[in-house]
């Protein structure tokens, strides 16, 4: 048997990294405009997809770009750095190709139903939204909080790998890619789906009403992954 | 009241049952692969997929069972958070269990599964009442699925063959679809007014029979294992899973026509 106490003792900074991680990816979720079935069919605004696809989406990006960088660096700070620039790029690349299908493929232009003036371009929105929609399209407000969501979720998910990989262990490197990996895509999911059951459906960025519930996905998160994390690293730890 | 809506689904087999069915079938299929397979020989691995198939049936039916309240998000993402916590509790209850690795990996599932369904319920506000159970229940089948797919694959659940030739080499992210497609698409693909439970039960083990035959195409390439026997296995199972789902699809359906083929250019002129 394992020797429990002594391995998290060891380990106690990791654990509150990973913790961290996940509350990042967390919060992260509530930035990306989501727009689910409405917004594929331009009747809200949004990437027409689920929270966990675009969480999974950002976490998942963060930890390749966070594997790429931990080849030629040990700084935490260089692999948190990249993997939220991974994250962000993926983001972003997402909500341009998107709003390139919504401006010239549905032929709709980019327009927020919950706010009468953009917060950012102060540009009016309420003149070009349909009769009947949310909103469609990604408006400037939505695509640079999206911007934000895809580089908190790409630090917290490179987090979550950079600690899970720092666990001392006496794996192979090969194999300890391996469980480290699978610990931090199992952690992501668990990130990905609270925030989706909090936010029920759409959300449009920081703007967004929905917004101001945040805490409390954090506080779930917080709980739920601390959880996890004790479990990875007396698993990793323990090999 | 049945999918879709908000309220509890009827339900011809009850919970209970099939929740007997996923613990008994899921450990008795994960245990029985690995003993005999050391005494046997290593083709009676497929009985591992056998467990896995009862867990995706289990998840399949909780699924069903909480999705039917409306969770206000998509079906999808239930199955991937009961994949999610079975990961993290399959690869911890292997790494550190030994030979009771799967029972430990099922009960931190059934902690894991309780502690987020309590917090969907407290902090998020869900008001499900089946929440908490219903999130033990998925995070438990979850594992079992993993385990016993893992079982198929490599014919044992020692962590020290299962890290080197299941998670390395990448598989688990073959489990992790199968398996979860498995537990998600089923009620998915059949809410609607007039969904029934064995219905949706049988498009589970049609999809479970999917995740047997992969698996078995990976057990090829591992010595502790022997694929064809699963690949045999779960093809007579999908037949049976499909042709199962078919019946109750046309006797659900008011009617079944054929539309025949789509007519040429020079008929449409």
């Amino acid at each position: 048997m394992i020797d429990i106490a002594g391995i998290l003792m060891e380990n106690i900074l990791y654990v509150i990294l990973i913790t961290l991680g996940g509350v990042l990816i967390s919060w992260s979720v509530h930035f990306v405009p989501v727009g689910g079935a409405p917004a594929a069919m331009a009747q809200a605004t949004g990437i027409g997809t689920g929270t966990v696809q675009l969480a999974a989406g950002a976490g998942l990006t963060g930890l390749v770009t966070a594997g790429a960088m931990m080849q030629i660096s040990d700084s935490m700070a260089l692999v948190l750095a990249s993997g939220a620039a991974g994250a962000m790029i993926m983001m972003s690349v997402t909500m341009i190709v998107g709003t390139w299908v919504y401006a010239y493929g549905v032929g709709c232009p980019p327009a927020s139903a919950k706010v009468k003036y953009d917060p950012i371009t102060k540009d009016r929105q309420d003149l070009y939204v349909s009769q009947g929609t949310e909103g469609h399209g990604l408006p400037t407000v939505s695509f640079v909080s999206g911007v934000i969501g895809g580089a908190l979720g790409g630090i917290g998910g490179s987090l979550v790998y950079y600690a899970l990989m720092s666990i001392d262990n006496g794996l192979a490197l090969p194999e300890l890619v391996g469980i480290a990996s699978v610990f931090a895509v199992g952690i992501f999911f668990v990130n990905a789906v609270i925030p989706s059951y909090n936010i029920g459906g759409t959300i449009e960025g920081f703007h967004d009403p929905k917004f101001k519930r945040w805490p409390k996905a954090v506080i779930a998160s917080f709980i739920a992954t601390f959880f996890c994390a004790l479990v990875g690293v007396l698993a990793i730890g323990g090999l | 009241m049945s999918a879709g809506g908000s309220g509890a689904a009827a339900e011809a087999i009850p919970q209970n049952k099939i929740i007997a069915f996923g613990v008994a079938g899921g450990l008795i299929g994960i245990y029985a692969a690995y003993f005999l397979v050391d005494m046997v020989g290593q083709y009676m691995s497929f009985i591992g997929a056998l467990g896995a198939i009862c867990g995706m049936i289990w998840g399949a039916a909780a699924v069903r069972r909480v999705a039917s309240y409306g969770l206000g998000t998509g079906v999808p993402s239930i199955g991937m958070l009961a994949l999610g916590m079975g990961v993290v509790a399959a690869t911890f209850g292997l790494a550190v269990g030994g030979i009771v690795g799967p029972v430990i990996a099922l009960i931190t599932a059934a902690i894991i599964g309780l502690m987020i369904g309590v917090i969907a319920n407290k902090i998020l506000n869900m008001g499900i009442p089946i929440m908490e159970i219903s999130m033990t229940e998925i995070a438990t089948a979850g594992t079992i699925t993993i385990l016993g797919l893992a079982i198929a694959m490599t014919g044992t659940f020692d962590f020290d063959v299962v890290l080197p030739q299941v998670i390395t080499t990448g598989y688990i992210a073959v489990i992790f679809i199968a398996g979860g497609l498995a537990i998600l698409h089923p009620f998915n693909a059949n809410l609607g007014p007039d969904e029934k439970q064995d219905r949706t039960l049988m498009c589970a083990l049609e999809k479970g029979a999917i995740a047997m035959v992969v698996a078995g195409i990976v057990a090829t390439v591992n010595a502790g294992a022997s694929g064809a026997l699963t690949i045999l296995i779960g093809l007579a199972l999908w037949y049976i899973g499909f042709s199962g789902y078919y019946a109750r699809v046309k006797r659900d359906a008011y009617v079944v026509v054929g539309t025949g083929m789509l007519p040429t250019k020079e008929e449409l002129e």
